[in-house]
């Protein structure tokens, strides 16, 4: 596996090169439902995380174990068990968050990212590099979910985690808290982030 | 077949990891189980004090250190063919008065299930309160079903009354003012405490303590109640 | 625009991208024909005069609420088309005047009450997620106003839908028991002798007429700018579905009226769903698109939450717009069904 990338490498590229929501377009499910706040939002980052690296670590483990075809079925046995383990933890801990969140922590399992990461670098690589590509991919997910829900938190309702940034008469668009306003919000980031890119693409050449 | 190419030796991994997971799984949600449950629970409860009481008499009783005894029984109802439960929370005072009851009742909203307390007092005779627990109505005009001043009217109204959702109105006894812009809101609440109200209304005779309460089959002994149904603990 | 001149704009597109030379040969699908007088500008000239009436009589009923909303409007439409345009680098699209119709659109679909920001904020999302994101005129895939209008109609509610709209709706006692914002004193205005032909209502301030709003719509389609067959086939199937609703009922008649009259509908249909880029292209198309706007009107009117409901109801069709082209292809001269 010489070509596979270092640890460190699939740990930044995990953060902005590939960006899990912004460039791979993997987990959007999350990314539209749960970013109408920003506490939802972190919960659910800190919650993929979790998810994201044990399962890239016992696969990675087991990798050397893992028969080509029941793969797959190894992937969502992990993954589903550490969600579990998330929803538990939160309704027990976080009760009131876990009922805001409702189903998108059950439906963590379903993530194309946490099954992509553990099929591209987990139960390829070792250990630590498993490790270190789930925490640099949930760092990025962290990011695109804190950022879109930064905008439809501030431009919604006023308020960030809470506190009010905009001054008492903004007119609260009600419509970024809603559901279209997810995918309005997620549309025009994407587009400035593949905008960026293009410009710093041509600043190079 | 050899057995090395049997499905189960195929899956060996499959099923270790299925039995290892399991167990660690039953042994999280035994340890975590009970908590949770709890937090369900004291979610309710929290509230039920406000409820029956309203906030001074609440946060008077809180000071004195006193808390009120809660039980929960469930109620069940036969109407047209239906059975209905409900889930009603007696409270007693602590010298062992019955101060008011609390349901809880749900029912469609204009996005999703709503859920209410309704508090009654203890004679069944006029609403206490009332209590969103929970709903996913729309940010800025249906989700207005959730403030004080809303929920409010529903205070002092008369359980033998239907209440009706009026725009503008509010005045008459049994009136409730519609969100302006949310009436299916409005209607949605207002539907769920009617139903919820005159169905429980006849089963909110209890015992004087709390004490006697403890065995749920004595309640279907006590004087006073309605016969055709039955309360189960 | 028309069928021909849009074929041809988009053929022409590839010379409007930076960066790259402009072919030498312009290849478009026929018919090849080219109307001089068929131009962006001058239809959108036509429909401005063809909105005239309505914004006569909205001048004359709101006064200064009318002109602040049209103003807001149009000047932020231009802005945003102005910025946007000037953003993906393109040339300079103004003089099309189809920012200005879009803004006047806005304008005139605003109720009233609504503060300056609304209509603002409107103008540069329908502009901007509108039209431009798509690819700008001719390339968008929703009616640009309605796409502004629904933002601000889900994002501020309380000012767009319930206080203006709650007493536009078709249910006729919720008219004569109306409660008029009173801050605006419209009622006083709006009490007229046709009060459901001039508009009894707190509504859009564009809408309440529907008499300027046949007017205007008839010299569109005189002067063929607008089809005939988009605005007939909403009207008729809106008057059918009224109608049944109005026996089934009991109303005699007032119900149909009503429904035909009040709101957004003449509006809609004369000036909205007949937006040449977001509906379909041959006769037959239009028919269907003005059909299932027409039912999708009268559902959301009779079974949703909303009062109103042309705005959403040319979105959806809008969306639909594309497979209605290709059901209604025209088959090639002597060449069957394959």
């Amino acid at each position: 596996m010489a070509d596979q990338p270092t640890a460190l490498e699939r740990f930044v590229q995990g953060i902005l090169p590939e960006n899990p929501v912004y460039r791979q377009l993997l987990g959007l499910c999350p990314t539209l439902a749960v970013t109408n706040g920003m506490k939802p939002a972190l919960t659910m980052a800190v919650s993929v995380a979790f998810v994201l690296v044990c399962a890239n670590v016992v696969i990675s483990l087991i990798r050397n174990l893992l028969k080509p075809h029941l793969r797959i079925v190894v992937f969502t046995l992990t993954i589903a068990t550490f969600v579990t383990v998330a929803d538990r933890v939160l309704a027990a801990y976080m009760f009131q968050m876990s009922k805001t969140l409702g189903p998108y922590i059950p439906l963590i399992i379903v993530n194309c990212l946490i099954i992509c990461r553990c099929e591209v670098c987990a139960s390829k690589q070792n250990v630590i590099t498993a490790a270190a590509d789930g925490l640099g991919q949930a760092i990025g997910f962290g990011l695109a979910l804190a950022s879109i829900a930064a905008v439809r938190e501030i431009l919604g309702t006023g308020m960030l985690m809470g506190f009010r940034v905009l001054p008492a008469c903004w007119p609260d668009w009600v419509v970024m808290v809603l559901p279209p306003g997810a995918f309005i919000t997620l549309g025009l980031l994407l587009g400035l982030v593949n905008y960026i890119d293009d410009k710093r693409e041509q600043a190079r050449k | 077949m050899s057995l090395k190419n049997s499905n189960l030796a195929q899956a060996w991994l499959v099923l270790l990891l299925a039995t290892l997971f399991g167990t660690a799984l039953a042994g999280i949600q035994a340890k975590l189980g009970p908590v949770i449950e709890a937090n369900k629970v004291k979610e309710t409860m929290a509230k039920i004090p406000v409820l029956v009481l309203g906030e001074d008499l609440a946060a008077e009783l809180a000071d004195d250190n006193q808390t009120l005894t809660i039980k929960s029984r469930v109620v069940e109802v036969k109407k047209n063919g239906i059975t209905k439960f409900y889930t009603v929370y007696d409270a007693w005072l602590p010298e062992g008065k019955v101060v008011g009851h609390v349901v809880k009742a749900d029912g469609q909203g204009y996005a999703d299930k709503i859920e209410l307390l309704v508090g009654i007092d203890a004679q069944g005779e006029r609403i206490t309160g009332l209590f969103v627990l929970d709903q996913k109505e729309t940010p800025g005009l249906g989700a207005k079903i959730l403030e004080h001043a809303w929920r409010g009217q529903f205070k002092e109204k008369s359980t033998a009354k239907h209440l009706s959702v009026v725009k503008g109105g509010g005045v008459e006894e049994d009136e409730i003012d519609a969100i302006s812009g949310a009436t299916i809101s409005s209607k949605s609440v207002t539907g769920i405490v009617n139903s919820a109200v005159a169905d429980v209304v006849s089963h909110l005779d209890v015992p004087a303590g709390p004490e006697n309460n403890k065995i749920p089959a004595v309640q279907n002994k006590e004087p006073g109640k309605n016969s055709k149904n039955k309360e189960r603990s | 625009m028309s069928d021909t001149n849009r074929q041809i704009n988009s053929a022409m597109s590839p010379e409007d991208r930076p960066g790259r030379k402009p072919p030498f040969i312009n290849v478009a699908p026929s018919p090849h024909i080219s109307d001089s007088r068929a131009d962006t500008r001058r239809m959108m000239v036509d429909v401005l005069l063809g909105l005239s009436p309505a914004i006569i009589v909205s001048l004359y009923l709101f006064r200064f609420y009318a002109l602040k909303q049209l103003i807001v409007c149009v000047v932020a439409s231009l802005a945003a088309e102005y910025f946007f345009v000037r953003m993906r680098g393109k040339s300079f699209t103004l003089k099309d005047c189809s920012a200005m119709v879009t803004g006047v659109i806005l304008g005139l679909s605003m109720p009233g009450s609504a503060p300056w920001f609304v209509g603002a904020l409107a103008s540069v999302v329908g502009i901007g997620i509108g039209k431009i994101i798509f690819g700008g005129i001719g390339m968008n895939i929703f009616n640009p106003a309605m796409v502004g209008r629904a933002f601000v109609m889900i994002a501020f509610a309380q000012l767009m839908g319930a206080g203006a709209y709650e007493n536009v709706t078709g249910l006729v006692d919720a008219v004569s028991g109306a409660t008029p914002l009173s801050a605006l004193k419209f009622n006083g205005v709006h009490t007229d002798i046709a009060p459901l032909f001039m508009g009894v209502t707190n509504g859009s301030i564009g809408e309440v007429s529907a008499g300027a709003c046949i007017l205007g719509g008839l010299y569109l389609i005189y002067r063929k700018t607008a089809s005939w067959q988009i605005p007939a086939s909403i009207l008729i199937t809106v008057a059918l579905i009224a109608a049944i609703t109005d026996i089934a009922g009991g109303y005699q008649g007032v119900f149909l009226l009503h429904h035909l009259f009040a709101g957004a509908l003449m509006f809609g249909a004369f000036f909205i769903a007949t937006d040449p880029a977001t509906s379909p292209l041959t006769a037959k198309g239009k028919m269907i698109f003005g059909v299932g706007t027409g039912c999708l009107i009268m559902v959301i009117r009779l079974f949703s939450g909303y009062p109103e409901g042309v705005m959403f109801a040319v979105l959806i069709m809008n969306a639909m717009t594309p497979l209605i082209n290709r059901w209604t292809i025209p088959q090639p001269m002597g060449q069957r069904e394959a």
